[in-house]
């Protein structure tokens, strides 16, 4: 685990975006409060609903930074997550250039030519199988902390635990280490990759 | 004439008579044991074998020259059965120079005499031999009342003769006339020395099968476990397949002094670390292999090479035990209780010493063995022990990971005794789903129903496992697959051992590979 102290003198703009119900708004919530309780940065958040907000694309524009934020809408986010097509296939244009962009394997697919420059997980079908879809957006959190070095795991950890309704915690921070395992093992498997041990056999 | 134990086995024909000429002429024969033998080619591996077992410290096969041996194939049988106990005893750690096969012509008694003194010399300076005196079980009248014992501890009272197991029971089932019920209740009425007692005990395959039926939960492979050692106590017949000589290997291993050479074999690429707090425990492919080479030819040893290749795949670097020894399953299950007790207690030394927390295998029979029946005979350990499936389930749910198609119609044969343990049974056919094959089919018997592979510890094979074998061979081709997947190298030596049926072999004939193996050869990072 990396100390707080590495996250610091960076400013960070992140958009989550997908369906309303998926929880990504309360997904931008923890995001923000891990960084202003946890990492004592500054943090805001704007939330956004599409024309046909029930059910229809939503976004949370997320801002970290440690000096005061003056503007937090998020116009080119450095991270872009998407959990839905429609979100992804609005969004990404304005992703800056070497942006990191997240999706939800099952749910998008990205252009082709960003295939290798991605990182992926089934989120939701992680969800499902916990045996709760709605939890998708914190298996993606987990994923976000190990894929990104935005907040640490403490932080994330505390803020999951403070913000999800009473009594699903050990549900919530069940699907928050599936997703961090699962950003592990992405991580290893690129390092594998490039030191060209893709498989077991040589 | 000298301290040494010299075992020296002399082909009637060739060799003897040039010995005959060296006792005729008074010459000072080194050797202190000779036998004369009708051909070097009847004396099989687990005879050559037996005189280590029972002390000696070099041992001769002397017979005839390629080309003048009386019976053809003798001297190409002696060769062949002598390397591979060579091969054996290297592993073993005794060292292969303690036996030789070599051929002399009837009149090359010189020739013999300096050979035989060179040899005596070598083994002199090679020493006395590491392995200890190894003692049989002391036999002991068992009495009445511990055999109630072991009835009353199983339970076997509550039997309800209901015959549910004897309808299980693969083996009745085959044909053989063979019924768990009747020898329950042979046992119960103490008529230990009736014919069904002292035969048919030996040819449970202690599968489980009829325990998962039975209303009373009368554990019978358990149950047939113990009284097999109180009739190997009493000086019973344990049946034993291959001469027995996987008995004297096992047995061979509790001598303190060997220092074996188990690991010899590991290819450059596998990383390990003799640091790791994670130990892999092997178990006796190796001896396996050298054994049924020229027969067989089963490559069990590739279950432990992709094994430890699975475990460099995710990182992670075990220690191995230089010094591992058998874990013992073999002799408890064929009334050797007391060399099986001393195997578990220097093992679980062994793995103390080395501070080891948790102990991988891949052999169910170990994964048994440690996890289960140590404890359950009272032998403590410090340390956890795991399946390869459940750390492969463990690591390959956490994501990132896909398996290459595999251009196979593949069936599965499950173990017995992972089938039987509540945690890891249902693993294989998990990580059997994630695989890629071009279809995955179950045989008519499988999961708790399924057959199995036809032998267990290296007793009471006979004709009847064959037909066994032969009828679980054809429901895998009944599947329409190609390749068998199995998860025990046993399943995989028994099985191989039907398929060489001379009459139908071809028919009966299938590629198989352990679950680690197509694992190890088509997973990758995603
Ligand atoms: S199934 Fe159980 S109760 Fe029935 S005959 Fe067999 S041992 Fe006895
Ligand atoms: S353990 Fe298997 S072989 Fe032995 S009696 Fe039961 S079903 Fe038959
Ligand atoms: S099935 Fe073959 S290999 Fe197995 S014990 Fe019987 S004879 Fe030996």
């Amino acid at each position: 685990m990396t100390d707080s102290q590495n996250y610091k003198q960076r400013k960070k703009e992140i958009i989550i975006t997908g369906f309303g119900g998926q929880g990504i708004i309360l997904a931008g919530i923890i995001l923000g409060k891990a960084a202003a309780i946890g990492e004592h940065m500054e943090s805001t958040l704007v939330q956004s609903y599409g024309p046909e907000s029930r059910g229809g694309s939503c976004n949370a524009q997320v801002v970290i930074s440690d000096e005061i934020i003056h503007y937090p809408y998020v116009n080119q986010p450095d991270i872009l997550v998407c959990m839905s097509q429609s979100g992804y296939d609005k969004l990404i244009k304005q992703m800056k250039q070497r942006g990191t962009l997240i999706i939800d394997k099952d749910l998008v697919r990205p252009s082709p030519g960003l295939k290798d420059d991605l990182f992926s997980i089934p989120a939701t079908r992680m969800a499902e199988e916990l045996g709760r879809v709605m939890i998708a957006n914190i298996v993606m959190l987990g994923f976000f902390t190990a894929v990104t070095d935005v907040i640490s795991m403490n932080s994330i950890q505390k803020a999951i635990v403070e913000s999800v309704p009473k009594g699903t915690e050990e549900l919530n921070s069940n699907a928050f280490k599936k997703g961090h395992d699962y950003g592990l093992a992405t991580l290893k498997g690129r390092q594998k990759k490039a030191t060209g041990q893709a498989g077991a056999i040589s | 004439m000298n301290d040494f134990k010299i075992i020296l086995f002399l082909c009637n024909w060739g060799p003897h008579t040039a010995f005959q000429t060296l006792q005729d002429n008074g010459s000072e024969i080194p050797t202190e044991v000779s036998m004369m033998i009708p051909c070097t080619g009847r004396i099989s591996k687990s005879l050559l074998f037996k005189a280590f077992e029972m002390g000696a410290d070099g041992v001769l096969l002397l017979g005839c020259k390629p080309g003048t041996c009386r019976y053809g194939s003798g001297t190409a049988t002696a060769r062949e059965n002598t390397e591979d106990t060579r091969e054996i005893i290297g592993l073993l750690g005794l060292g292969k120079e303690r036996l030789r096969h070599v051929t002399f012509l009837p009149d090359e008694s010189d020739l013999l005499l300096k050979f035989l003194n060179d040899f005596c010399n070598q083994i002199r300076s090679l020493g006395p031999s590491p392995m200890a005196l190894i003692r049989m079980p002391e036999s002991e009248i068992v009495s009445r009342e511990s055999l109630a014992e072991i009835v009353s501890y199983h339970d076997a009272f509550a039997c309800q003769d209901c015959g549910k197991c004897a309808s299980a029971c693969p083996l009745a089932l085959i044909g053989k006339p063979f019924s768990p019920r009747e020898l329950v209740n042979s046992i119960i009425a103490g008529d230990m020395d009736s014919l069904s007692v002292n035969k048919d005990i030996w040819s449970c395959l202690t599968c489980g099968l009829c325990y998962d039926r039975c209303p009373s939960a009368v554990n019978f492979p358990e149950f047939i476990r113990d009284i097999r050692h109180v009739i190997r106590k009493n000086g019973g017949n344990a049946h034993e397949a291959h001469g027995g000589f996987f008995q004297s290997l096992m047995r061979t291993m509790t001598s303190p002094g060997l220092k074996t050479e188990r690991w010899n074999w590991l290819p450059q690429d596998v990383a390990v670390d003799s640091k790791s707090k994670i130990l892999f425990f092997g178990g006796c492919s190796p001896y396996f292999d050298i054994f049924f080479r020229n027969h067989l030819g089963v490559e069990t040893l590739n279950i432990l090479m992709d094994s430890l290749r699975l475990l460099n795949f995710f990182d992670i670097k075990p220690a191995l035990l230089q010094d591992e020894r058998c874990c013992g399953h073999d002799l408890l299950w064929s009334g050797d209780k007391d060399n099986f007790l001393k195997l578990a207690s220097m093992n679980v030394e062994s793995i103390h010493n080395l501070g080891i927390e948790e102990v991988i295998t891949a052999c169910p029979e170990c994964y048994r063995t440690l996890a289960h029946d140590y404890p359950k005979h009272g032998i403590k350990l410090n340390f956890k022990v795991t399946h390869i499936y459940e750390l492969l389930e463990r690591e390959i749910s956490k994501g990132a990971i896909d398996f290459k198609k595999i251009n196979k119609k593949i069936t599965f044969q499950d173990s017995c005794r992972l089938n039987w343990l509540e945690a890891p049974a249902d693993l294989p056919r998990k990580l059997i789903r994630r695989l890629k094959p071009s279809s995955f089919r179950e045989m008519q018997n499988n999961g708790k129903s399924a057959i199995c592979c036809g032998n267990c510890a290296w007793t009471g094979c006979d004709a009847f496992s064959k037909a066994l074998q032969v009828k679980r061979l054809r429901q895998a081709h009944a599947t329409e697959s190609d390749l068998l997947v199995t998860a025990c190298p046993k399943c995989q030596i028994h099985l191989r051992c039907a398929m060489e049926d001379p009459f139908l072999g071809k028919e009966l004939n299938m590629e198989m590979i352990d679950l680690t193996g197509i694992i190890a050869k088509t997973i990758y990072w995603e």
